[in-house]
């Protein structure tokens, strides 16, 4: 892997600094923040096994979302795990399910908030209902989900 | 060498040139900005081809500059890359027809002479076409037995005169559900007519039947049963083909062009000699190549005298609505016939295209039926909010979609009628802001005349009745002035007189002898249906126009 490789991929696998009141509260690792958010937001990634967060990582390299989609996503951690300092102390993936889901509803009535969850539905769904051939619906257990038969012919490989 | 044609852009307008002259042994290049992908190249991939819009240029590359009127005068700019607005269809060779849905009408006689039919609507700039309708018939005859157009020439009141009974390819399989609508539009007194599609239903001119895939609007068809330029003429002729070749000027002395240069993928510039040129661009890029070939010739743009190149440009107006079918209300056989996959909803309504309204006779339009497109994450996504306006997560959403994509299926329809041609709405050049390519980006300026909503709003309502007889339920209609990117026209209209117009009668530059344009760009007025079948058709007559230049030569 070159430097440059391991730069662009290092985004949701390294730490990520959280501050509250200007002061450094904690780091976070954005993969595990993104993979909870996807479970809260979608439960079925977790059961059909659709490699959701991996899935947005491919997101965050791909050649045709623009860099502020992009970067929406980075910011969109940050600012999650800050309202979940500034409501209940303590960064997202260590609030229980019933705080979760109140942040959830909190933010869901901000600007940013609404536009962060429905952009990370938009790439769940991707993933719960793409084509596996970028490593996401396992054994098309989407399709079967929604009864959907896709569109012949399937890609040969994935764009990216 | 020296080309004896050149034709910038290789979509409905450009194909048909390429494949005429070619064929009568003329030495034609054809420069396409996209790349050139061919059947085997073509999937179903929904995430690349709708959701990342893999045949589109990125908008950070490339964009236009936006500036919407609104009715009130004020003026809004939008930078396209920012506000993600995109004016790109299909980039590839064989343009957007390769994407199109393939909905073909032709126009109806009063289409050449709204104007002296109709009269001057106040703010318009309507004008007669400067041929007949007769005089493009046989063209349209000949887009149906070359491009290949499936369907039953049914009697109705606006049914356009034919020099032929029928078409020359039957209808495509239908749904089921095409007869609740027959039945729908017995009972409402409305003349129900199978809409005519570019798709074959049999193997034929050396292409495959169609496959029913469930996925063919906004998808390349990889049988090559739809009619695209690429499909039908390209792949049909030896003229020479150069992708990814980026036009950005025409070079030109006072009376002829004389250069295309072009920028590879690389970026490296060429150039080609050609006795005549030929753009056919899309509309929008066509008047920015235009506007941006300045020389001492043509200070303010190649073909550009009068100040004409990009004015008038035109959309289709109009909008959609859309009822949905619930399991509920229907027993087990039509809960199977409404869930029938991959078959065609063929149905339009053109029973309004000229009504009377307040004891005056005025243009209408065209309805036409379809389902909702298969796009699975399309259709999941649009869940996501309740009636509300409130936006859902976790398994309340989960069983919402499932309900809604498992037990219904919604119908929805598309109105076309005329954006009608103002002084507001037109084609211009950014002088600072500069694409990829270093190349000034064109600048849309947007005006929809009110008119335009009300004619739209008026048959929307037709359509809403027959959804309401058939039982649908959850009713809605959009009627908009928002410009729908893939149905463009106008910028360089033809006519008679040379103040008021860029091209001549046979879509000559009136101010150069080998400059021709044959995209929808040529259109004074856009009638009321899709645009394609018109642009093929009046590319193919331009063509017959170049054999006698080009003999004459």
């Amino acid at each position: 892997m070159t430097r440059r490789v391991f730069v662009k991929n290092s985004f949701l696998t390294v730490a990520l600094l959280v501050f509250s009141k200007g002061k450094l509260f904690a780091t976070v690792t954005p993969l595990q923040t993104i993979a909870l958010l996807q479970e809260d937001l979608l439960p079925l990634v977790k059961q059909l096994q659709s490699n959701s967060a991996l899935y947005v990582l491919k997101i965050l390299n791909h050649s045709k979302i623009s860099n502020a989609d992009k970067q929406f996503i980075r910011n969109g951690v940050k600012w999650l795990n800050e309202e979940a300092i500034t409501l209940y102390g303590n960064t997202y993936t260590k609030l229980s399910y019933e705080q979760r889901q109140t942040l959830l509803q909190t933010i869901s009535q901000t600007r940013w908030g609404n536009s962060f969850m429905y952009a990370m539905l938009a790439y769940s769904m991707e993933s719960i209902l793409g084509d596996p051939i970028y490593e996401i619906n396992t054994d098309q257990k989407g399709w079967k989900w929604l009864e959907h038969e896709t569109g012949y012919p399937r890609p040969q490989k994935a764009f990216l | 060498m020296k080309y004896d044609v050149c034709v910038v852009g290789s979509g409905a307008g450009g194909a048909p040139i390429a494949y005429e002259l070619s064929r009568a042994g003329f030495n034609v290049v054809v420069l396409e900005k996209g790349k050139y992908y061919k059947e085997e190249d073509f999937s179903k991939d929904e995430l690349a081809i709708t959701r990342r819009e893999m045949y589109k240029p990125k908008l950070e590359d490339e964009f236009h500059i936006i500036n919407e009127k609104s009715e009130d005068g004020t003026i809004t700019t939008y930078s396209g890359k920012e506000y993600n607005w995109s004016f790109w269809n299909g980039s590839m060779v064989g343009g957007s027809s390769n994407l199109m849905s393939g909905f073909f009408h032709r126009l109806k006689p009063n289409d050449f002479k709204l104007l002296s039919t109709f009269g001057e609507i106040k703010g318009a700039n309507v004008s007669d076409w400067p041929i007949s309708y007769e005089e493009l018939e046989p063209f349209y005859a000949k887009v149906e037995k070359v491009i290949g157009v499936s369907g039953v020439a049914k009697a109705h009141s606006f049914l356009e005169p034919r020099s032929s009974l029928d078409f020359p390819f039957k209808p495509l399989q239908e749904n089921g559900v095409t007869q609740w609508f027959d039945k729908a539009c017995d009972v409402l007194g409305y003349e129900s007519i199978p809409t005519p599609r570019a798709i074959l239903p049999q193997n034929a001119l050396s292409r495959s039947v169609c496959s029913y895939s469930n996925f063919c609007g906004s998808y390349p068809c990889a049988t090559g049963a739809k009619g695209s330029a690429r499909a039908a003429l390209l792949q049909q002729c030896n003229a020479k083909i150069i992708p990814e070749a980026f036009v950005y000027e025409l070079k030109s002395d006072d009376k002829k062009v004389t250069h295309a240069l072009y920028y590879d993928a690389k970026g490296d510039s060429h150039t080609i000699e050609a006795n005549l040129f030929v753009v056919a661009a899309q509309a929008i890029e066509t008047s920015r190549l235009l506007l941006n070939s300045k020389n001492r010739y043509f200070p303010n743009g190649l073909a550009n005298n009068n100040n004409q190149v990009g004015k008038n440009l035109i959309f289709s107006a109009g909008g959609v609505g859309e009822g949905r079918f619930i399991f509920e209300d229907l027993n087990l056989d039509e809960q199977k016939t409404l869930m029938q996959r991959g078959l065609f909803f063929n149905r339009s309504l053109q029973q309004w295209y000229e009504y009377e309204n307040g004891g005056k006779h005025q243009k209408g339009g065209t309805i036409d039926f379809l389902f909702e497109h298969a796009n699975i994450i399309s259709k999941a996504m649009r869940e996501v909010y309740d009636d509300s306006g409130n936006i859902l997560w976790g398994k309340a959403l989960e069983e919402k979609i499932k309900k809604s994509i498992t037990t219904s299926r919604v119908l929805t329809f598309e109105v076309f009628n005329d954006w009608l041609p103002t002084d507001d709405c037109y084609v211009s050049v950014d002088e600072k802001q500069k694409d990829k390519y270093g190349v000034n980006v064109g600048v849309i300026n947007l005006y929809a005349h009110p008119h335009d909503l009300k004619v739209g709003e008026f048959l929307a309502q037709k359509a809403v009745k027959v959804l309401e007889q058939m039982g649908a339920r959850t009713i809605s209609m959009s009627i908009s002035s928002s410009p729908p990117p893939n149905l463009v026209a106008g910028g360089c209209r033809f006519g008679e007189d040379k103040e008021t117009s860029v091209l001549d009668r046979n879509c000559k530059a009136h101010a150069l002898e080998n400059l021709y344009v044959t995209d929808a760009s040529f259109m004074p007025t856009g009638g009321s249906v899709p645009y394609t079948w018109t642009i093929y058709a009046n590319a193919f007559r331009v063509a017959e126009h170049l054999k006698e230049v080009l003999k004459r030569n």
